[in-house]
């Protein structure tokens, strides 16, 4: 339960976060970090405008893709604290949960019959489908190494007791982070704050999305950075350790992977488009490697 | 008992040649419900009692046939019967279009085929002598060979089913031999029970492959596939269904069956099989992505989940031979559990997608779009299955997947290296195949149903009547209760793979699991249903508007013009995999010299590259050869009778010099 | 801490995989230069500073500093387009790299004997491999330089793998070897560049006349 409401209480910051750090390095003025909250807040008092060519699949969709996100977030435990839904394997079942909110928010926005809609459709279909090998290798890894297959038991076996670990360890919060970018179409393969219809992919998505269901997406947004950063945070924080510290190292940690997330956004340029699928492969290839360290760690690999 | 009454029903459906036209559907249906009825009372049987049932069949040879019941034919008798049941269902609207095309004789024909088609498939996993299982596999060849080309009057239909027939034969005589072979080495019985003396002898993996060629053909691994994509687009749409959901199968059912019999030296066998079905995974899904022709996508679709459930086979394989019985049992239990949920989700994509052709007359899916709205009901069954096929939670094909994932994950542990990597490429590319089929999906369901119409042929499309949604709702509920309730089905699964020799633990900690998985779904649904009623509660209190699509400030007349289409959705990943996917362009570039362009037609077309490279290219060859013997035929009968001179001549010359 | 920058080494290869700019090579091959110094030091016994200057010229000054700063000169001279066309795909190479790992770590757990040092082995045969590979696939000379630093810096690792006999010596001649290689590549690029104002090998085909 506490993971709960860690997460969700992170999550709210998040995203305000990011743009107050990017509008600094920028020595723009800075709105409140609590502006993103605003923003919901106002849109959820709006009533909304829907598309003559969408059919119920557009208004499905963002339930489903809240749905699905939110279900997600109760797999995640923080340190010592327990998730509320915790089963062998269920990471197997956190991915394919954000893959059908992934297909619904996919065929809402080929429903809407825009072009430019359905360009960014394809695209996110396409990056979360080549992004999904590197989730699996790196949890797969960790399960390889405490020999656990869930989630809460995966982090509560996690011990840093050999020096490989910290490469284990250093090579998985990388990606995730670079995991987390791609699943919210971040930097280096989306640029949120483009102008360009052409070049978008998850903001073009949505443009047809008004009201109660675009709070939802965004509300979507901030839980998903909430998750990979309490995913992050398990790779760091000790569950020896007392559970206030616990706490406020989560926090600590998510502040600092917004403060990265906002740094990267405001001085690393956007890939180009095709660039992309090789971008996203490195991450699972660097996964392989983290494999393949656990393999010399658990003597699989004898080398001498 | 039962025997009699299923001879008499095989009897019977002569009598279909002799009805009037009208009735002939009738009388088929209940046929085909006498089979179901009889043929399931002893599957049930067979699982009730947890042992093999036998039946005295026919005389045969001087011998009493006998048809033997265990698990494995039980599950694949019932998972026969629930699509059959579909299947003949759906025919009737289906059919109703050639209703006038078609004779009476051609009608019955077809119904006859179709009733041969599912008894010789039930007595194929009954039969266990080699000679009868021979002769009733090539029945089933034969009768869905007749299904295919129920559509005599197109030219092409013809060289398709001739084509599948040619593939089918091969794959026959290579089962022959490998009968005949263990037959030879051992001397003991000509039938699959006969096998275990051969290989508790002998190193198993040489006629394992003879099997393997002869049962993939059937099965569609890759390279052995290329009569799918080509028979099932030509087929009826129930044909089709039956043939992809549970016909293919049939090959699949080959393997386990001979694997039932080995004993020793099985890693190679699992990694072999592993291989082949990752290969088969990836590649047919990829395939799958630049199709335009809906059944042939569903054709590619069918090759990938033909992997996914040899992924499940080989990793328990691999599993037993490693001596890791959570990869054993688990691995089995999803390649198992995914054959069922395969001819679910397969029957019903091909259902709705026949419906959708029906209405349409088109198959391709550049010229459709915004069905939703004309055709709600079978949308909806197509998300269903779109979702299912995707194995996205909670519907069954989630459940399969997850439980050959849970297999790998929970025996990285305790496996060695080599093992560790193969597992690693295994569940890498299950995630793979994962992705690129909700890729495909997405692509497939939004192109046909959502957005606006792409032609005009879109314009009359109505929902089809409601016996055709019938089997929709069938299905549907099945996807359903295996995704949200999926216990229920662990229970005869343990009997399948006990057969196996394997240890039954993994299945009994495999329960509670499952059962989190039930009450997360359970969650899942409820949090939609309170979104839904927050969001009608909130809506009410502001006002909803109709507005057009936006297009980003232009003013589009036709909003159809601007739409993806399948072609531009497939495009980044056609440029990834260009390698396998051999997608050709039609397009001839703007010349320097031409000022005023004239129109331009921009087509491609997409060829499988096994096909290309296996079949047609060494064909081609050998034709060459053989149109330069053809100059000898020149159709004189001086020039034939010369050569019976030469013949001679030739004859006489040999024997002269005591050559022959 | 050796496994430590093994893997490092590993995962520099794959960003060599992932590169398109020859800029970014250059700085690679100097990291790379890092890795290996990281590599050796932590893999010595005890500390001699005989052995600590020769590791510390060998690698940090040679491999990261000198040979990097004169390809950066080469590079700068030619004007070399900051983008070096391959024949693969960035994306098939990266799977190619990934591939040449596992099965090289997969090989080394197999070469179990008490003469090899396999922890060393392990990147060394990758390395190996990929500068091959990485040759096959670029059609510049300029690549075809890195291609073969990055195969010196493999035997550089064999050398450790294999050599508990003088094996300093053995490094040193190998790396005058690829100095002078290097030196004379780049003056040989100079030239060429000069002449042709393009580094494509198509182009020096017709120079066999």
């Amino acid at each position: 339960m506490i993971s709960l409401l860690l997460i969700l209480i992170s999550s709210l910051f998040f995203v305000g976060i990011i743009v107050k750090t990017k509008a600094k390095i920028a020595a723009r003025k800075m709105p409140s970090v609590l502006q993103p909250v605003y923003d919901v807040v106002r849109l959820f008092k709006k009533g909304a405008v829907y598309s003559q060519t969408t059919s119920a699949i557009f208004k499905m969709a963002p339930l489903v893709y809240f749905a699905s996100v939110f279900l997600a977030v109760l797999f995640i435990p923080i340190g010592s604290q327990k998730a509320l839904l915790s089963f062998d394997g269920d990471f197997v079942f956190f991915a394919y949960l954000l893959g059908i909110g992934k297909f619904m928010m996919i065929i809402a926005a080929m429903d809407t019959g825009s072009g430019f809609e359905g360009m960014g459709a394809n695209r996110e279909a396409l990056y979360s489908m080549l992004v999904e090998p590197a989730f699996f290798i790196l949890v797969g890894s960790v399960a390889l190494f405490t020999n656990n297959v869930s989630f809460q038991d995966l982090f509560l076996h996690l011990k840093l007791d050999t020096n490989l670990y910290y490469i284990i360890g250093i090579a998985s919060i990388y990606v995730f982070v670079y995991i987390a970018m791609v699943e919210n179409s971040r930097m280096p393969v989306d640029d949120p704050k483009t102008h360009l219809e052409l070049t978008m992919v998850h903001e073009v998505m949505i443009l047809d999305n008004s009201g109660f269901d675009l709070a939802l997406i965004h509300i979507v947004t901030w839980l998903k950075f909430s998750i990979y950063g309490a995913l992050i945070s398990n790779f760091i924080i000790s569950n020896s350790w007392a559970i206030y510290w616990q706490i406020a190292a989560f926090f600590g940690i998510q502040l600092a992977f917004s403060l990265t997330v906002g740094i990267l956004e405001a001085f690393k340029a956007r890939n180009k488009m095709e660039k992309n699928p090789q971008w996203i492969i490195m991450l699972s290839a660097i996964s392989i490697v983290v494999f393949l360290t656990v393999l010399i760690i658990t003597e699989k690999i004898i080398l001498n | 008992m039962t025997i009699i009454l299923f001879k008499i029903v095989i009897i019977f459906a002569l009598v279909l040649f002799m009805l009037p036209k009208q009735y002939q559907y009738y009388l088929g249906l209940v046929l085909h419900i006498a089979i179901i009825s009889i043929s399931s009372s002893w599957a049930i049987n067979a699982l009730a009692i947890s042992s093999k049932v036998t039946l005295p069949f026919i005389p045969f040879l001087g011998n009493i046939l006998s048809i033997e019941i265990d698990q494995l034919s039980a599950f694949f008798i019932l998972v026969i019967n629930m699509t059959m049941l579909t299947g003949i269902i759906y025919a009737k609207g289906y059919l109703q279009a050639y209703f006038h095309k078609k004779s009476k004789t051609e009608m019955a024909w077809h119904f006859f085929n179709f009733l041969w088609l599912h008894i010789s498939m039930l007595l194929v996993v009954s039969l266990r002598d080699a000679i009868a299982f021979l002769m009733i596999w090539e029945v089933m060849s034969l009768s869905s060979f007749f299904l295919v080309i129920f559509e005599t009057e197109k030219k092409e239909t013809i060289s398709i089913g001739i084509k599948y027939l040619i593939q089918m034969h091969i794959g026959v005589i290579f089962l022959m031999v490998a009968f005949i072979f263990a037959y030879v080495q051992t001397g003991a019985a000509f039938s699959f029970n006969g096998l275990s003396i051969y290989f508790a002898s002998h190193n198993p993996f040489g006629l394992f492959l003879i099997f393997f060629i002869g049962f993939g053909i059937k099965a569609g691994f890759i390279p052995l596939h290329s009569w799918l994509p080509h028979a099932h687009p030509a087929a009826p749409s129930h044909v089709s269904a039956v043939m992809s959901g549970v016909m293919i199968k049939m090959g699949i059912y080959g393997i386990l069956r001979v694997l039932m019999s080995i004993h020793h030296d099985l890693f190679n066998i699992g990694l072999f099989i592993l291989i082949m079905s990752l290969i088969s995974g990836l590649l047919g899904v990829s395939m799958a992505i630049v199709q335009h022709d809906v059944k042939k996508l569903l054709a590619y679709h069918s090759i990938e989940n033909i992997g996914i459930i040899g992924i499940g086979i080989g990793l328990g394989v691999i599993g037993i031979a490693e001596d890791i019985p959570v990869l054993a049992a688990l691995g089995f239990a999803g390649g198992i559990l995914h054959i069922l949920n395969h001819s679910l989700f397969k029957s019903l994509l091909f259902y709705t997608a026949g419906s959708v052709y029906k209405q349409t007359h088109t198959r391709n899916i550049e010229e459709l779009g915004g069905l939703i709205k004309k055709m709600p009901k079978t949308a909806l069954f197509f998300l269903l299955g779109a979702l299912a096929i995707s194995g996205l939670p909670p519907f069954n094909g989630f459940i399969s997947e997850f439980l050959i994932y849970s297999g790998i994950f929970k025996s990285l542990h305790s496996a060695n290296l080599f093992t560790d990597i193969v597992l690693m490429f295994s569940f890498t590319s299950l995630a793979i195949i994962g992705g690129l089929a909700l890729f495909c999906f997405t692509k497939v369901f939004s192109v046909i149903f959502l957005g606006t119409a792409r032609s005009s042929k879109v314009e009359h499309a109505t929902e089809v009547e409601s016996s055709m949604l019938i089997p929709d709702f069938i299905i549907g509920f099945m996807i359903v209760l295996i995704g949200f309730v999926p216990v229920i089905f662990m229970q005869p699964l343990s009997q399948i793979i006990g057969l196996f020799s394997i240890k039954m633990g993994a299945i009994q900690q495999i329960i509670p699991i499952l059962n989190n998985i039930s009450i997360s779904s359970g969650i899942f649904i409820m949090l939609i249903g309170l979104l839904w009623i927050l969001r009608t509660w909130q809506q009410k209190r502001h006002t909803i508007k109709q507005n057009t699509t936006w297009a980003c400030a232009c003013k589009v007349t036709n909003p159809a013009e601007h739409q993806y289409t399948a072609t531009s959705y497939a495009n980044n990943f056609k440029q990834l995999s260009s390698k396998v996917v051999n997608v050709k362009k039609d397009f001839k570039d703007f010349d320097e010299t031409e000022i005023f362009p004239k129109a331009r037609k921009f087509e491609t077309h997409s060829s499988d590259v096994f096909e290309d490279n296996l079949i047609t290219a060494p064909t081609n060859k050998i034709l060459i050869w053989f149109e330069k013997i053809a100059v000898l035929q020149t159709g004189k009968i001086q020039h034939y009778l010369l050569y019976a001179l030469l013949f001679l001549v030739l004859i006489y010359l040999l024997t002269h010099f005591n050559l022959i | 801490m050796t496994y430590l920058f093994i893997i490092l080494y590993a995962i520099t290869l794959i960003y060599f995989a992932l590169s398109e700019r020859v800029k970014k090579f250059v700085w690679l091959l100097c990291m790379q230069g890092f890795m290996l110094f990281g590599i050796v030091f932590f893999s010595l016994h005890k500390i001699e500073i005989f052995d600590f200057i020769f590791i510390l010229t060998e690698t940090i000054l040679v491999k990261s500093l000198i040979v990097p700063w004169f390809l950066n000169k080469v590079r700068k001279h030619n004007q070399l387009k900051r983008i070096q066309e391959t024949s693969v795909p960035v994306f098939f190479s990266i799977i190619v790299v990934v591939l040449s790992l596992i099965f090289s770590f997969f090989l080394s757990n197999f070469l179990n004997s008490n003469q090899i040092h396999t922890k060393y082995f392990t990147v060394a045969f990758a390395s190996i491999i990929f500068g091959i590979y990485f040759i096959i696939i670029h059609k510049n000379i300029f690549s075809h330089v890195v291609g073969y630093l990055i195969i010196e810096n493999g035997t550089f690792l064999l050398s450790l793998a294999v050599g508990s006999v003088m094996p300093m010596m053995v490094n040193l001649a190998i790396l005058l070897d690829v100095l002078m290689g290097v030196l004379v590549l780049g003056v040989f690029i100079n030239r060429i560049g000069d002449a042709f104002e393009s580094t494509k090998i198509d182009q020096l085909s017709s120079l066999k006349d």
